[in-house]
Protein backbone atom coordinates (compact mmCIF):
# COMPACT_ATOMS: atom_id res chain seq x y z
CA UNK A 1 0.00 0.00 0.00
CA UNK A 2 2.61 2.38 0.67
CA UNK A 3 3.66 2.78 -2.78
CA UNK A 4 0.23 3.28 -4.23
CA UNK A 5 -0.17 6.14 -6.01
CA UNK A 6 -3.47 6.75 -6.88
CA UNK A 7 -5.25 8.10 -10.10
CA UNK A 8 -7.57 10.78 -9.45
CA UNK A 9 -9.73 12.72 -12.38
CA UNK A 10 -10.26 16.17 -11.02
CA UNK A 11 -13.37 17.81 -12.85
CA UNK A 12 -12.58 22.03 -12.84
CA UNK A 13 -14.68 24.49 -13.91
CA UNK A 14 -13.31 27.19 -16.00
CA UNK A 15 -14.70 30.60 -14.27
CA UNK A 16 -13.15 29.34 -10.43
CA UNK A 17 -11.58 26.37 -9.80
CA UNK A 18 -9.60 26.43 -13.15
CA UNK A 19 -8.38 29.84 -12.56
CA UNK A 20 -7.53 28.80 -8.84
CA UNK A 21 -5.79 25.61 -9.74
CA UNK A 22 -3.71 28.35 -12.53
CA UNK A 23 -3.52 30.45 -9.23
CA UNK A 24 -1.38 27.38 -7.62
CA UNK A 25 0.63 26.92 -10.22
CA UNK A 26 1.61 30.50 -10.59
CA UNK A 27 2.22 30.37 -7.14
CA UNK A 28 4.41 27.03 -7.32
CA UNK A 29 2.23 25.51 -4.32
CA UNK A 30 3.67 21.96 -3.81
CA UNK A 31 1.23 19.34 -4.15
CA UNK A 32 1.10 15.84 -5.62
CA UNK A 33 0.79 14.81 -9.27
CA UNK A 34 -1.65 12.10 -8.97
CA UNK A 35 -4.46 14.00 -10.19
CA UNK A 36 -5.29 14.91 -14.59
CA UNK A 37 -7.62 17.86 -14.62
CA UNK A 38 -10.20 18.35 -17.24
CA UNK A 39 -11.59 21.38 -17.17
CA UNK A 40 -15.42 21.95 -18.18
CA UNK A 41 -17.19 24.73 -18.55
CA UNK A 42 -19.31 24.53 -15.32
CA UNK A 43 -19.44 22.03 -12.63
CA UNK A 44 -23.01 21.41 -13.57
CA UNK A 45 -21.41 20.27 -17.27
CA UNK A 46 -20.20 17.29 -15.39
CA UNK A 47 -22.73 14.66 -16.39
CA UNK A 48 -22.70 11.93 -13.82
CA UNK A 49 -22.00 9.69 -16.78
CA UNK A 50 -18.89 11.09 -16.87
CA UNK A 51 -17.60 10.30 -13.16
CA UNK A 52 -19.05 6.99 -13.75
CA UNK A 53 -17.37 6.17 -16.98
CA UNK A 54 -13.89 7.77 -14.79
CA UNK A 55 -14.92 4.89 -12.12
CA UNK A 56 -15.51 2.33 -14.45
CA UNK A 57 -12.22 3.52 -16.58
CA UNK A 58 -10.15 2.47 -12.66
CA UNK A 59 -9.76 5.88 -11.56
CA UNK A 60 -9.54 5.56 -7.83
CA UNK A 61 -11.44 8.77 -7.06
CA UNK A 62 -13.04 11.80 -8.45
CA UNK A 63 -13.04 15.23 -7.28
CA UNK A 64 -15.33 17.54 -9.08
CA UNK A 65 -14.09 21.43 -8.43
CA UNK A 66 -16.79 24.50 -8.68
CA UNK A 67 -17.41 27.96 -7.91
CA UNK A 68 -18.80 29.25 -4.53
CA UNK A 69 -22.11 28.98 -4.04
CA UNK A 70 -23.60 32.26 -5.30
CA UNK A 71 -20.63 32.73 -7.12
CA UNK A 72 -21.26 30.65 -10.25
CA UNK A 73 -20.99 32.29 -13.42
CA UNK A 74 -24.48 31.17 -14.88
CA UNK A 75 -25.98 32.02 -11.63
CA UNK A 76 -26.90 28.55 -10.40
CA UNK A 77 -25.06 26.15 -11.98
CA UNK A 78 -23.28 24.53 -8.43
CA UNK A 79 -26.32 23.81 -7.28
CA UNK A 80 -27.13 21.76 -9.55
CA UNK A 81 -24.21 20.29 -9.46
CA UNK A 82 -23.83 19.42 -5.79
CA UNK A 83 -27.68 18.12 -6.10
CA UNK A 84 -26.11 15.57 -9.00
CA UNK A 85 -23.16 14.51 -6.70
CA UNK A 86 -25.05 13.73 -3.91
CA UNK A 87 -27.43 11.65 -5.58
CA UNK A 88 -24.10 9.90 -7.19
CA UNK A 89 -22.66 9.61 -3.67
CA UNK A 90 -25.68 7.51 -2.29
CA UNK A 91 -25.37 5.48 -6.10
CA UNK A 92 -21.88 4.61 -5.12
CA UNK A 93 -22.13 3.79 -1.87
CA UNK A 94 -24.89 1.45 -2.54
CA UNK A 95 -22.55 -0.41 -5.50
CA UNK A 96 -20.33 -0.46 -2.34
CA UNK A 97 -17.80 2.33 -3.18
CA UNK A 98 -16.68 4.15 0.32
CA UNK A 99 -18.74 7.41 -0.96
CA UNK A 100 -15.52 9.27 -0.13
CA UNK A 101 -13.90 8.64 -3.25
CA UNK A 102 -16.48 11.49 -4.99
CA UNK A 103 -15.72 14.85 -3.26
CA UNK A 104 -17.45 18.37 -4.36
CA UNK A 105 -15.22 21.71 -3.43
CA UNK A 106 -15.63 25.04 -4.10
CA UNK A 107 -12.47 26.64 -5.67
CA UNK A 108 -12.31 30.34 -6.39
CA UNK A 109 -10.35 31.87 -8.64
CA UNK A 110 -8.35 33.43 -6.65
CA UNK A 111 -7.86 30.35 -3.94
CA UNK A 112 -4.73 28.52 -5.27
CA UNK A 113 -4.04 27.88 -1.88
CA UNK A 114 -7.06 26.36 -1.19
CA UNK A 115 -6.59 24.37 -4.48
CA UNK A 116 -3.76 23.07 -3.15
CA UNK A 117 -5.01 22.05 0.52
CA UNK A 118 -7.89 20.39 -1.46
CA UNK A 119 -5.72 18.14 -3.49
CA UNK A 120 -3.36 17.19 -0.81
CA UNK A 121 -6.47 16.12 1.61
CA UNK A 122 -8.11 13.91 -1.15
CA UNK A 123 -5.08 12.05 -2.43
CA UNK A 124 -4.72 11.51 1.00
CA UNK A 125 -7.94 10.25 1.58
CA UNK A 126 -7.88 7.96 -0.92
CA UNK A 127 -4.18 6.28 -0.42
CA UNK A 128 -5.85 5.54 2.93
CA UNK A 129 -9.16 4.23 0.89
CA UNK A 130 -6.19 2.31 -1.30
CA UNK A 131 -6.94 0.92 -5.11
CA UNK A 132 -10.58 1.57 -6.20
CA UNK A 133 -12.40 -2.00 -5.72
CA UNK A 134 -13.19 -1.97 -9.64
CA UNK A 135 -9.50 -2.54 -10.51
CA UNK A 136 -8.36 -5.52 -11.99
CA UNK A 137 -11.64 -6.72 -12.85
CA UNK A 138 -12.43 -5.88 -16.23
CA UNK B 1 -59.75 -18.63 -30.46
CA UNK B 2 -58.08 -19.62 -27.58
CA UNK B 3 -53.82 -20.06 -27.28
CA UNK B 4 -54.53 -23.49 -27.09
CA UNK B 5 -56.23 -23.68 -30.79
CA UNK B 6 -53.62 -21.21 -32.03
CA UNK B 7 -50.69 -23.40 -30.48
CA UNK B 8 -52.43 -26.78 -32.22
CA UNK B 9 -52.52 -24.63 -35.28
CA UNK B 10 -49.04 -24.30 -35.22
CA UNK B 11 -48.23 -27.43 -34.35
CA UNK B 12 -50.51 -28.70 -37.15
CA UNK B 13 -49.00 -26.37 -39.52
CA UNK B 14 -45.33 -28.30 -38.64
CA UNK B 15 -46.11 -31.37 -38.26
CA UNK B 16 -47.88 -31.44 -41.43
CA UNK B 17 -45.42 -31.79 -45.02
CA UNK B 18 -43.41 -29.21 -46.49
CA UNK B 19 -46.11 -26.50 -46.42
CA UNK B 20 -47.17 -25.29 -50.30
CA UNK B 21 -45.31 -22.88 -51.33
CA UNK B 22 -48.40 -20.51 -52.10
CA UNK B 23 -48.86 -20.91 -48.84
CA UNK B 24 -45.86 -19.42 -47.55
CA UNK B 25 -45.60 -16.86 -50.60
CA UNK B 26 -49.24 -15.46 -49.17
CA UNK B 27 -47.73 -15.38 -45.66
CA UNK B 28 -45.55 -12.72 -45.99
CA UNK B 29 -47.77 -10.42 -47.56
CA UNK B 30 -50.47 -11.53 -44.72
CA UNK B 31 -48.13 -10.03 -41.97
CA UNK B 32 -47.50 -6.27 -42.54
CA UNK B 33 -51.20 -5.72 -43.18
CA UNK B 34 -51.63 -7.65 -39.64
CA UNK B 35 -49.81 -5.00 -37.74
CA UNK B 36 -51.19 -1.79 -38.30
CA UNK B 37 -54.70 -3.36 -37.66
CA UNK B 38 -53.42 -4.53 -34.69
CA UNK B 39 -52.68 -1.86 -33.09
CA UNK B 40 -55.35 -0.08 -31.61
CA UNK B 41 -53.67 1.17 -28.75
CA UNK B 42 -53.80 4.78 -29.25
CA UNK B 43 -57.01 6.43 -29.09
CA UNK B 44 -58.30 8.23 -32.78
CA UNK B 45 -56.79 11.39 -32.82
CA UNK B 46 -53.69 10.32 -31.59
CA UNK B 47 -50.74 9.77 -33.72
CA UNK B 48 -48.36 9.47 -31.36
CA UNK B 49 -48.10 5.28 -31.97
CA UNK B 50 -48.04 5.93 -35.68
CA UNK B 51 -45.45 8.68 -35.60
CA UNK B 52 -42.83 6.31 -33.84
CA UNK B 53 -43.04 2.81 -34.69
CA UNK B 54 -43.81 3.34 -38.04
CA UNK B 55 -41.61 5.81 -38.81
CA UNK B 56 -38.64 3.34 -37.45
CA UNK B 57 -40.37 0.88 -38.99
CA UNK B 58 -39.62 3.07 -42.89
CA UNK B 59 -36.36 3.84 -41.43
CA UNK B 60 -36.06 0.36 -41.77
CA UNK B 61 -36.33 0.21 -45.72
CA UNK B 62 -33.17 0.73 -47.88
CA UNK B 63 -29.71 0.30 -46.30
CA UNK B 64 -26.68 1.17 -48.11
CA UNK B 65 -24.33 -1.97 -48.26
CA UNK B 66 -26.71 -4.48 -48.15
CA UNK B 67 -26.03 -8.31 -48.75
CA UNK B 68 -28.75 -10.51 -51.04
CA UNK B 69 -31.24 -11.87 -49.04
CA UNK B 70 -30.92 -15.32 -47.76
CA UNK B 71 -33.93 -16.61 -49.71
CA UNK B 72 -36.43 -18.76 -48.89
CA UNK B 73 -34.58 -22.32 -47.79
CA UNK B 74 -36.33 -25.16 -49.77
CA UNK B 75 -40.07 -25.94 -48.53
CA UNK B 76 -40.46 -22.44 -48.73
CA UNK B 77 -40.13 -21.92 -44.88
CA UNK B 78 -37.53 -20.78 -42.74
CA UNK B 79 -36.63 -21.67 -39.28
CA UNK B 80 -37.09 -19.74 -36.53
CA UNK B 81 -36.00 -20.40 -32.56
CA UNK B 82 -37.40 -18.58 -29.86
CA UNK B 83 -35.92 -19.22 -26.36
CA UNK B 84 -35.63 -17.94 -22.77
CA UNK B 85 -32.82 -17.61 -20.51
CA UNK B 86 -33.00 -15.44 -17.42
CA UNK B 87 -36.52 -14.38 -17.74
CA UNK B 88 -40.17 -14.37 -16.49
CA UNK B 89 -42.03 -15.25 -19.70
CA UNK B 90 -43.63 -12.21 -19.87
CA UNK B 91 -41.66 -12.41 -23.41
CA UNK B 92 -43.14 -15.25 -24.66
CA UNK B 93 -46.60 -14.36 -23.69
CA UNK B 94 -45.82 -11.20 -25.61
CA UNK B 95 -45.10 -13.06 -28.65
CA UNK B 96 -48.41 -15.62 -27.91
CA UNK B 97 -50.18 -11.61 -27.62
CA UNK B 98 -49.59 -11.03 -31.26
CA UNK B 99 -53.19 -12.79 -31.53
CA UNK B 100 -53.87 -14.19 -34.86
CA UNK B 101 -50.56 -12.98 -36.11
CA UNK B 102 -49.39 -15.95 -34.84
CA UNK B 103 -50.71 -17.68 -37.20
CA UNK B 104 -48.38 -16.21 -39.83
CA UNK B 105 -45.23 -16.91 -37.53
CA UNK B 106 -46.50 -20.40 -38.03
CA UNK B 107 -46.99 -19.89 -41.53
CA UNK B 108 -43.77 -18.27 -42.48
CA UNK B 109 -41.48 -20.01 -40.03
CA UNK B 110 -40.79 -23.55 -38.89
CA UNK B 111 -40.61 -23.11 -34.69
CA UNK B 112 -37.65 -25.70 -34.26
CA UNK B 113 -37.84 -24.21 -30.30
CA UNK B 114 -39.71 -22.65 -28.09
CA UNK B 115 -39.89 -24.16 -24.44
CA UNK B 116 -42.64 -22.18 -23.44
CA UNK B 117 -45.08 -23.41 -26.08
CA UNK B 118 -43.60 -25.49 -28.53
CA UNK B 119 -41.62 -28.90 -28.50
CA UNK B 120 -37.60 -28.94 -29.89
CA UNK B 121 -34.54 -30.26 -28.00
CA UNK B 122 -31.20 -29.52 -27.30
CA UNK B 123 -30.13 -32.22 -29.20
CA UNK B 124 -32.50 -31.43 -32.12
CA UNK B 125 -30.74 -27.97 -32.29
CA UNK B 126 -27.38 -29.86 -32.01
CA UNK B 127 -27.74 -32.20 -34.92
CA UNK B 128 -28.42 -29.01 -37.02
CA UNK B 129 -25.95 -27.35 -39.38
CA UNK B 130 -24.49 -23.98 -38.37
CA UNK B 131 -26.52 -21.20 -39.69
CA UNK B 132 -29.74 -23.37 -40.25
CA UNK B 133 -31.88 -21.23 -38.34
CA UNK B 134 -32.86 -18.01 -39.94
CA UNK B 135 -33.61 -16.30 -36.71
CA UNK B 136 -33.15 -16.87 -32.97
CA UNK B 137 -35.49 -14.79 -31.09
CA UNK B 138 -33.81 -15.37 -27.15
CA UNK B 139 -35.36 -13.30 -24.34
CA UNK B 140 -33.83 -13.05 -21.08
CA UNK B 141 -30.75 -12.16 -19.85
CA UNK B 142 -28.01 -15.17 -19.30
CA UNK B 143 -27.76 -15.67 -15.34
CA UNK B 144 -26.06 -19.58 -15.37
CA UNK B 145 -24.38 -22.07 -17.09
CA UNK B 146 -27.15 -23.27 -18.97
CA UNK B 147 -28.27 -19.67 -20.44
CA UNK B 148 -24.90 -19.47 -21.47
CA UNK B 149 -24.61 -23.20 -22.99
CA UNK B 150 -27.37 -22.84 -25.00
CA UNK B 151 -27.57 -19.05 -26.03
CA UNK B 152 -23.97 -19.97 -27.34
CA UNK B 153 -25.30 -22.86 -29.55
CA UNK B 154 -28.09 -20.97 -30.95
CA UNK B 155 -25.51 -18.44 -32.28
CA UNK B 156 -23.59 -21.12 -33.85
CA UNK B 157 -27.28 -22.63 -35.79
CA UNK B 158 -28.56 -19.34 -36.11
CA UNK B 159 -27.79 -16.87 -39.44
CA UNK B 160 -29.83 -13.62 -37.07
CA UNK B 161 -30.01 -13.35 -33.45
CA UNK B 162 -32.07 -11.04 -32.12
CA UNK B 163 -31.91 -10.06 -28.29
CA UNK B 164 -36.05 -9.84 -27.33
CA UNK B 165 -37.07 -8.03 -24.47
CA UNK B 166 -35.11 -5.77 -22.08
CA UNK B 167 -32.91 -8.73 -20.29
CA UNK B 168 -31.72 -9.48 -23.55
CA UNK B 169 -30.80 -5.88 -24.51
CA UNK B 170 -29.85 -4.54 -20.82
CA UNK B 171 -29.78 -7.19 -18.37
CA UNK B 172 -33.00 -6.44 -17.31
CA UNK B 173 -34.58 -6.82 -13.25
CA UNK B 174 -32.41 -9.91 -12.71
CA UNK B 175 -29.04 -7.92 -13.59
CA UNK B 176 -30.38 -6.04 -10.43
CA UNK B 177 -28.86 -9.25 -8.35
CA UNK B 178 -25.39 -7.77 -9.41
CA UNK B 179 -25.95 -5.52 -6.34
CA UNK B 180 -25.60 -9.11 -4.39
CA UNK B 181 -22.98 -10.60 -3.10
CA UNK B 182 -22.84 -13.09 -5.83
CA UNK B 183 -24.63 -16.20 -6.74
CA UNK B 184 -23.51 -18.03 -2.72
CA UNK B 185 -24.91 -14.76 -0.96
CA UNK B 186 -28.11 -15.60 -3.28
CA UNK B 187 -28.32 -19.04 -2.23
CA UNK B 188 -27.56 -18.74 1.01
CA UNK B 189 -30.26 -15.77 1.48
CA UNK B 190 -32.96 -17.80 -0.31
CA UNK B 191 -32.29 -21.39 1.12
CA UNK B 192 -31.15 -20.61 5.25
CA UNK B 193 -32.64 -16.73 4.92
CA UNK B 194 -36.32 -16.67 4.38
CA UNK B 195 -38.67 -17.21 6.48
CA UNK B 196 -39.68 -19.82 5.30
CA UNK B 197 -37.04 -21.43 3.89
CA UNK B 198 -35.62 -20.86 7.34
CA UNK B 199 -38.29 -22.51 9.32
CA UNK B 200 -37.70 -25.73 6.52
CA UNK B 201 -34.35 -26.04 8.00
CA UNK B 202 -34.68 -25.82 11.19
CA UNK B 203 -37.71 -27.85 11.34
CA UNK B 204 -35.48 -30.94 9.15
CA UNK B 205 -31.76 -30.17 8.81
CA UNK B 206 -31.37 -28.41 11.80
CA UNK B 207 -27.37 -29.62 11.86
CA UNK B 208 -26.38 -28.53 8.83
CA UNK B 209 -29.26 -26.54 5.73
CA UNK B 210 -29.66 -28.23 2.84
CA UNK B 211 -28.83 -25.98 0.19
CA UNK B 212 -28.73 -27.54 -4.15
CA UNK B 213 -25.94 -28.67 -5.50
CA UNK B 214 -24.78 -28.19 -9.08
CA UNK B 215 -23.29 -32.01 -9.08
CA UNK B 216 -24.27 -34.44 -7.16
CA UNK B 217 -24.21 -38.46 -7.46
CA UNK B 218 -26.75 -41.79 -7.05
CA UNK B 219 -26.16 -45.25 -8.38
CA UNK B 220 -27.92 -44.05 -11.53
CA UNK B 221 -25.09 -41.74 -12.72
CA UNK B 222 -24.19 -38.03 -11.61
CA UNK B 223 -27.03 -35.66 -11.98
CA UNK B 224 -26.08 -31.72 -12.96
CA UNK B 225 -28.32 -28.58 -12.54
CA UNK B 226 -27.25 -25.20 -13.99
CA UNK B 227 -24.32 -23.69 -12.10
CA UNK B 228 -25.65 -20.14 -10.83
CA UNK B 229 -23.46 -17.45 -11.92
CA UNK B 230 -22.18 -14.20 -9.54
CA UNK B 231 -22.82 -11.80 -12.26
CA UNK B 232 -25.57 -11.44 -14.66
CA UNK B 233 -25.22 -10.60 -18.16
CA UNK B 234 -26.73 -9.17 -20.90
CA UNK B 235 -27.02 -10.98 -24.28
CA UNK B 236 -24.44 -9.29 -25.86
CA UNK B 237 -22.29 -9.79 -23.28
CA UNK B 238 -21.93 -13.53 -24.12
CA UNK B 239 -22.66 -13.49 -28.17
CA UNK B 240 -22.82 -11.91 -30.54
CA UNK B 241 -26.23 -10.08 -31.03
CA UNK B 242 -27.78 -8.57 -34.41
CA UNK B 243 -30.84 -7.22 -32.99
CA UNK B 244 -32.16 -5.63 -29.92
CA UNK B 245 -35.55 -5.31 -29.18
CA UNK B 246 -35.98 -3.63 -25.97
CA UNK B 247 -39.32 -3.16 -24.09
CA UNK B 248 -40.43 -4.96 -20.90
CA UNK B 249 -42.24 -6.75 -22.56
CA UNK B 250 -42.10 -5.27 -26.14
CA UNK B 251 -45.20 -4.21 -27.53
CA UNK B 252 -47.00 -6.22 -30.25
CA UNK B 253 -46.18 -3.34 -32.97
CA UNK B 254 -42.26 -3.92 -32.30
CA UNK B 255 -42.42 -7.57 -32.98
CA UNK B 256 -44.97 -6.65 -36.44
CA UNK B 257 -41.78 -4.67 -37.73
CA UNK B 258 -39.60 -7.62 -36.25
CA UNK B 259 -41.25 -9.87 -38.16
CA UNK B 260 -41.69 -7.65 -41.11
CA UNK B 261 -38.06 -7.12 -41.62
CA UNK B 262 -37.15 -10.42 -41.27
CA UNK B 263 -40.21 -11.42 -43.51
CA UNK B 264 -38.91 -8.94 -46.32
CA UNK B 265 -35.53 -9.42 -45.92
CA UNK B 266 -36.47 -13.33 -46.61
CA UNK B 267 -39.12 -13.35 -49.05
CA UNK B 268 -38.29 -10.02 -50.83
CA UNK B 269 -35.19 -9.28 -50.77
CA UNK B 270 -35.23 -6.44 -48.79
CA UNK B 271 -32.37 -4.76 -46.75
CA UNK B 272 -32.03 -5.73 -43.46
CA UNK B 273 -31.66 -3.13 -40.53
CA UNK B 274 -27.65 -2.68 -39.77
CA UNK B 275 -26.44 -4.88 -37.45
CA UNK B 276 -26.91 -3.68 -34.01
CA UNK B 277 -29.83 -1.82 -35.02
CA UNK B 278 -32.60 -1.27 -31.87
CA UNK B 279 -35.92 -2.42 -33.32
CA UNK B 280 -39.07 -0.46 -32.32
CA UNK B 281 -37.77 2.57 -30.33
CA UNK B 282 -37.41 6.19 -31.05
CA UNK B 283 -34.67 8.34 -31.17
CA UNK B 284 -35.81 10.89 -29.06
CA UNK B 285 -37.13 9.90 -25.29
CA UNK B 286 -40.51 8.96 -24.49
CA UNK B 287 -41.38 12.72 -22.93
CA UNK B 288 -41.88 12.81 -26.85
CA UNK B 289 -45.01 10.45 -27.01
CA UNK B 290 -45.98 11.05 -23.73
CA UNK B 291 -49.07 12.82 -24.08
CA UNK B 292 -49.07 14.68 -20.59
CA UNK B 293 -47.86 18.53 -20.20
CA UNK B 294 -45.49 19.61 -18.75
CA UNK B 295 -45.50 22.43 -16.71
CA UNK B 296 -41.86 22.38 -15.32
CA UNK B 297 -42.49 22.69 -11.81
CA UNK B 298 -40.31 22.30 -9.08
CA UNK B 299 -40.36 19.47 -6.62
CA UNK B 300 -39.28 19.73 -2.90
CA UNK B 301 -39.85 15.54 -2.07
CA UNK B 302 -40.54 12.40 -4.13
CA UNK B 303 -44.09 10.91 -4.44
CA UNK B 304 -45.17 7.62 -5.10
CA UNK B 305 -47.96 7.08 -7.33
CA UNK B 306 -50.25 5.45 -4.81
CA UNK B 307 -49.68 8.51 -1.78
CA UNK B 308 -50.83 11.23 -4.21
CA UNK B 309 -54.02 11.82 -6.23
CA UNK B 310 -52.34 11.15 -9.98
CA UNK B 311 -53.54 14.53 -11.99
CA UNK B 312 -54.78 12.87 -15.31
CA UNK B 313 -53.24 15.34 -17.88
CA UNK B 314 -50.11 16.77 -15.49
CA UNK B 315 -46.37 15.57 -16.66
CA UNK B 316 -46.18 12.68 -14.19
CA UNK B 317 -42.33 14.73 -12.59
CA UNK B 318 -44.49 17.90 -12.32
CA UNK B 319 -46.52 16.07 -9.50
CA UNK B 320 -43.25 14.39 -7.75
CA UNK B 321 -43.67 11.07 -9.03
CA UNK B 322 -40.26 9.58 -9.81
CA UNK B 323 -40.97 9.21 -13.76
CA UNK B 324 -37.69 8.01 -16.26
CA UNK B 325 -39.51 8.88 -18.97
CA UNK B 326 -36.57 11.92 -19.84
CA UNK B 327 -33.99 9.40 -20.06
CA UNK B 328 -35.68 6.43 -21.72
CA UNK B 329 -35.86 6.01 -25.26
CA UNK B 330 -39.71 5.93 -26.53
CA UNK B 331 -41.49 3.91 -28.95
CA UNK B 332 -43.87 2.31 -26.59
CA UNK B 333 -46.79 4.46 -27.18
CA UNK B 334 -46.26 5.98 -23.63
CA UNK B 335 -48.62 3.05 -22.12
CA UNK B 336 -47.33 3.13 -18.27
CA UNK B 337 -47.89 6.93 -18.02
CA UNK B 338 -51.54 6.96 -20.21
CA UNK B 339 -51.99 5.10 -17.28
CA UNK B 340 -50.95 7.42 -14.76
CA UNK B 341 -47.89 5.11 -13.97
CA UNK B 342 -44.31 6.12 -14.19
CA UNK B 343 -41.77 5.44 -16.72
CA UNK B 344 -39.95 2.57 -15.09
CA UNK B 345 -36.81 2.77 -18.07
CA UNK B 346 -37.68 -0.82 -19.86
CA UNK B 347 -36.92 0.57 -23.43
CA UNK B 348 -32.78 1.65 -22.00
CA UNK B 349 -31.49 4.67 -22.74
CA UNK B 350 -31.54 6.81 -26.22
CA UNK B 351 -28.59 6.52 -29.06
CA UNK B 352 -26.82 9.83 -27.38
CA UNK B 353 -26.16 8.02 -23.54
CA UNK B 354 -23.88 5.54 -22.27
CA UNK B 355 -26.22 4.33 -19.49
CA UNK B 356 -29.96 5.45 -18.68
CA UNK B 357 -29.44 5.69 -14.67
CA UNK B 358 -27.37 8.60 -15.41
CA UNK B 359 -29.24 10.20 -17.46
CA UNK B 360 -31.98 10.43 -14.79
CA UNK B 361 -29.48 12.14 -12.23
CA UNK B 362 -29.22 14.94 -14.61
CA UNK B 363 -33.04 15.30 -15.06
CA UNK B 364 -33.89 14.46 -11.55
CA UNK B 365 -31.42 16.41 -9.27
CA UNK B 366 -32.58 19.57 -11.21
CA UNK B 367 -35.79 19.38 -10.39
CA UNK B 368 -35.50 20.00 -6.62
CA UNK B 369 -35.77 23.97 -6.43
CA UNK B 370 -32.79 25.94 -5.83
CA UNK B 371 -33.44 26.87 -1.39
CA UNK B 372 -33.30 30.38 0.11
CA UNK B 373 -30.30 28.77 2.37
CA UNK B 374 -28.51 27.00 -0.82
CA UNK B 375 -25.58 29.76 -0.56
CA UNK B 376 -24.68 29.21 2.77
CA UNK B 377 -25.47 25.50 3.77
CA UNK B 378 -23.54 22.99 4.02
CA UNK B 379 -23.21 19.55 1.80
CA UNK B 380 -25.38 17.69 4.61
CA UNK B 381 -28.53 19.76 3.95
CA UNK B 382 -28.24 19.01 0.35
CA UNK B 383 -27.77 15.21 0.97
CA UNK B 384 -30.90 15.80 3.71
CA UNK B 385 -32.52 16.69 0.66
CA UNK B 386 -31.64 14.52 -1.66
CA UNK B 387 -32.36 11.86 0.19
CA UNK B 388 -35.96 11.90 -0.48
CA UNK B 389 -34.98 9.69 -3.58
CA UNK B 390 -35.07 6.21 -2.45
CA UNK B 391 -32.88 3.80 -3.47
CA UNK B 392 -31.66 5.90 -6.03
CA UNK B 393 -29.61 2.77 -7.78
CA UNK B 394 -32.32 -0.03 -7.80
CA UNK B 395 -34.88 2.97 -9.24
CA UNK B 396 -32.45 3.72 -11.89
CA UNK B 397 -31.39 0.70 -12.97
CA UNK B 398 -33.98 -1.22 -12.62
CA UNK B 399 -34.12 -2.47 -16.54
CA UNK B 400 -30.08 -2.26 -17.02
CA UNK B 401 -28.03 -2.85 -14.39
CA UNK B 402 -25.85 -5.45 -16.56
CA UNK B 403 -25.24 -2.33 -19.35
CA UNK B 404 -24.73 0.21 -16.49
CA UNK B 405 -20.99 1.53 -16.54
CA UNK B 406 -20.11 0.06 -13.39
CA UNK B 407 -22.26 -3.41 -14.07
CA UNK B 408 -21.95 -4.58 -10.24
CA UNK B 409 -21.55 -4.24 -6.72
CA UNK B 410 -17.74 -3.81 -5.75
CA UNK B 411 -16.35 -4.20 -2.48
CA UNK B 412 -14.09 -1.99 -0.70
CA UNK B 413 -10.48 -3.05 0.53
CA UNK B 414 -9.51 -5.94 -1.34
CA UNK B 415 -10.29 -7.83 -4.68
Amino acid sequence: MADFEPRIVAFCCNWCSYAGADGAGVARLQMPTNFRIIRTMCSARVDPEHVLRAFSKGADGVIVLGCHPADCHYIGGNYRARRRIALLRMVLEQYGFDPKRLKLEWVSASEGEKFQKTIVEFVDTIKELGPTPLKGDE
Amino acid sequence: MGVVDKLKSVFKKKDGEAAPAAEAKAAPAAAPKAAPAAAPVVAAGESTMDGSVYAKASALGPIPGYVPGLGAPEGGKIKVALYWAAACGGCDVSVLDSDEKILNIGAMADIVMWPIAADGKEKDIEEMEDGAITVSIINGAVRNSENEHMVKLLRKKSKLVVAYGTCAAFGGTPSLANLTGGAQDILDYVYTKTPTSADFQAQYHADKPVIPQTEIQVPEGTLTLPVLYDTVKSLDQVIDVDYYVPGCPPTQETLAVLLDAVVGFVYKGEALPPKGATIGTTKKTLCEECPRHKENRRIDRIYEPHEVDVEPDLCLMDQGILCLGAATAGGCGAKCTRAGQPCRGCYGPTDAVSELGASVFTAVASLFPVIEEDPTCKEDKIIEIMSSVKDPLGYFYAFSMSKSLIKRSVKEGGQ
